[in-house]
């Protein structure tokens, strides 16, 4: 627990949206259904603690106890993740196996058409595809890094390693 | 297709001893060792995740070159030149798989956090037996590709050195070896973001040279080439001359899902500071990737057409060699005119790029077998040392049995290459998929789809490739099916039915192995040497009775 202590304190920036997002994630761990049971003293536990300490507002979703199901997403933060991740799914898909989809439907007018001397076909799949992955890495990657803004999520504090010790030493006692 | 023969001599390619180019080539390869020794490790974490301490473009670098083999370098274009559109089917899915490798299990295989992939299969589905199977995958992995690596070195060492295949493919696999020994993951990550930037600018260059001094181009080769598709051959873009539809579309899928399981990739997040980190050397690493993606199809075009207009006919019987097609890049260069020196800095970057990622997948291999099998199946009290002297003991005996079966591979370095991903698609992702996207995915889903990727892809190659006659493959409706490059376009989804069927007739998994899941998918950071299992074990609440 001490763990949980230390490194919510390190990121006071959380403290801001705590209250807006309340509700939503309290309701999301509701409907993590199931087997709530086992987590429920010990959420009840990190609220208090939370409200005491600092506020953080990871201390509102438990992410140990939402279910993962890549088509039921059970936390607001997974719904919105999911939400990114098929909308851009769809349109690799598109960049990736529509070119030589439609070059297998409509051969004569893929092959016969030129744009700056390749055939349409050559044209998309050989630069369309590649770069279509490139750029929709990179508006994820983006996207990503709004929504972790969003949720207050800061990977900077994640990344020291002086956060690693106490990890350590806390799990070593309660064993 | 891969049925012929193959020459082991590419003719029209000059084979001589030629000094400087010898000079770059052994000056290069002493820098690859003194880097691989000032970066020598003595402990584990440090030689199979460097200490989980590197950063976004040097990642995105490594993850280039550790990406950018042999089959990228020199097979991507062979395999254009030689089977035209149908070639274009490599280009896209060696490039894109990485798009799902960043949404779907980048961030998150990093916030498992352990050390290699065997780990990941092993630990999430707690099983020894799931472990041993996935660590065998890897070590069969890791040979099906580095043979493509060692088929190249051995092709583009003959320009450099001249003699003979069998020497050359002995002497870098040799240099190979011993390198890895002595520096391990930290070594090769620092000597992977050079090996990046030695064969992306000599690739780059000699595109450049051929393009201007030909004619073809000027500035953007890459976008210039298109004027001298109609001139070349019909052969060159026509689609589906060299295998349809179904055929192309199986590469590709094969590819992106083979890109997703290839564990010495995915080992690349593990050595990474945090997610964030992950993400973006994604983002960076498919940058590095394209840029030679981009430029591969325009050098196979450049290198095409020069040899129908100073060699010969290129497709028929008498055509380009598959030998001269692997080297083609080579070959393009030094049909071009280019003084000596500077055909020998191309060959010089061939061999880099080959060097990097055998590196790569050793140290991938020598993980599984010391780490996987040794230390966390056969003895449990290993020291760091006895984990090292196995996982060395590892990367000599495969560079040994890789050596020998390159002396004569059975087809052309870009397909030897797929196959490999064809195997890694069909075992290992729908592992890495399902256990992190869903929860309830468990043991006996795990081993039963496993082993129904194994099977099939064992079959394929047996059918297509080791039994298979003059005639054709032993079973032609099966090798439709299942080709032996393309298999998993057909079987990953029966092994995704498999795993889920047998999962749902089963036992859940503890409840200890879904709040691991469920550690890898929350947004929380986690501290650098933080794996999932460690927060969750911290955590208190129920876990420990539930095991």
């Amino acid at each position: 627990m001490s763990d949980n202590n230390s490194r919510k304190s390190e990121n006071p920036s959380r403290e801001s949206d705590d209250a807006s997002r309340g509700d939503e994630s309290n309701t999301a761990v509701e409907t993590g259904g199931g087997e709530s049971e086992p987590g429920e003293p010990r959420r009840g536990a990190k609220r208090t603690d939370g409200g005491v300490a600092t506020g953080g507002r990871t201390a509102d979703t438990d992410y140990l106890d939402a279910r993962v199901n890549i088509f039921k997403p059970s936390t607001p933060f997974m719904r919105d993740h999911l939400r990114i991740v098929w909308t851009m799914f769809a349109a690799w898909a598109v960049f990736v196996f529509g070119p030589v989809t439609a070059t297998y439907l409509a051969t004569d007018f893929m092959t016969s058409t030129t744009v700056g001397g390749f055939p349409l076909h050559y044209l998309l799949t050989s630069m369309g595809a590649p770069l279509g992955a490139l750029v929709l890495s990179f508006v994820y990657a983006r996207k990503r890094d709004a929504l972790d803004e969003k949720y207050g999520i800061d990977h900077s504090s994640g990344a020291t390693s002086a956060d690693a010790e106490p990890a350590a030493a806390d799990g070593g006692t309660e064993r | 297709m891969m049925l012929t023969p193959l020459d082991l001599l590419p003719d029209a390619l000059n084979a001589s001893f030629k000094l400087i180019p010898a000079i770059m080539v052994s000056a290069m390869l002493l820098l690859f060792l003194g880097i691989g020794y000032a970066f020598r490790v003595a402990d584990t974490e440090d030689l199979w995740v460097a200490g989980r301490s590197i950063g976004n473009v040097e990642n995105g670098m490594a993850i280039g070159a550790n990406w950018m083999s042999a089959a990228s370098y020199l097979g991507m274009a062979a395999l254009i030149a030689l089977s035209g559109y149908y070639g274009l089917a490599f280009v896209v899915g060696w490039s894109t798989g990485y798009f799902i490798l960043l949404i779907f299990l980048a961030a998150q295989m990093r916030r498992f956090g352990k050390y290699t992939a065997p780990d990941f299969v092993g630990d999430r589905f707690d099983s020894d037996t799931a472990r041993a199977i996935a660590a065998l995958t890897t070590i069969l992995i890791g040979f099906v590709y580095s043979v493509g690596q060692a088929r190249g070195m051995g092709l583009v060492g003959i320009y450099v050195f001249g003699g003979d295949y069998t020497t050359m493919v002995v002497l870098m696999m040799g240099i190979t070896v011993g390198y890895l020994a002595l520096s391990g993951m930290l070594g090769a990550t620092k000597n992977m973001a050079v090996q990046y930037v030695i064969l992306i600018v000599a690739f780059l260059a000699g595109l450049y040279a051929v393009g201007w001094t030909q004619g073809y181009s000027t500035f953007l080769p890459q976008v210039e080439y298109g004027a001298l598709l109609s001139q070349l051959n019909t052969e060159f873009t026509q689609p589906f001359t060299n295998g349809g539809f179904y055929l192309w579309v199986a590469t590709a899928f094969s590819l992106i899902v083979g890109t997703c399981g290839l564990p010495h990739v995915l080992v690349r997040f593990y050595t990474v500071e945090s997610e964030r980190t992950a993400r973006w050397s994604t983002v960076w690493g498919l940058f590095f990737i394209c840029l030679l993606y981009l430029s591969a199809p325009a050098f196979a075009a450049f290198g095409t057409d020069l040899y129908a207009k100073k060699v010969g006919d290129v497709y028929g019987a008498s055509g380009m060699s598959g030998a001269e097609g692997d080297v083609i890049v080579v070959l393009a260069s030094q049909l071009a005119n280019l003084p000596t020196w500077f055909v020998g800095l191309v060959a010089a970057g061939g061999i880099a790029a080959a060097i990097a990622t055998t590196a790569g997948l050793f140290i991938a291999a020598s993980s599984a077998a010391a780490h996987d099998i040794y230390t966390n199946i056969i003895n449990s009290d290993a020291t760091q040392r006895q984990q090292l002297l196995i996982g060395r003991a590892t990367i000599v005996v495969l560079g040994a049995i890789v050596t020998l079966t390159a002396l004569n591979p059975p087809a052309l370095v870009g397909e030897l290459v797929a196959l490999a991903f064809s195997l890694a698609g069909l075992v290992l992702f729908p592992m890495f998929f399902l256990g992190l996207w869903w929860e309830n995915a468990n043991r006996p889903g795990a081993l039963a789809g496993m082993t129904t990727g194994l099977l099939i892809w064992t079959a394929a190659v047996f059918n297509e490739l080791i039994l298979a006659t003059d005639a054709g493959p032993v079973v032609p409706i099966y090798a439709d099916i299942f080709p032996a490059v393309g298999a998993a376009l057909a079987g990953t989804p029966i092994v995704f039915a498999v795993t889920i069927g047998v999962s749902l007739a089963t036992d859940e998994p503890p409840e200890r192995i879904k709040r691991i899941v469920r550690q890898c998918h929350s947004p929380e950071p986690m501290g650098q040497q933080q794996s999932a299992e460690d927060v969750v074990s911290n955590d208190g609440g129920p876990v420990s009775g539930d095991d």
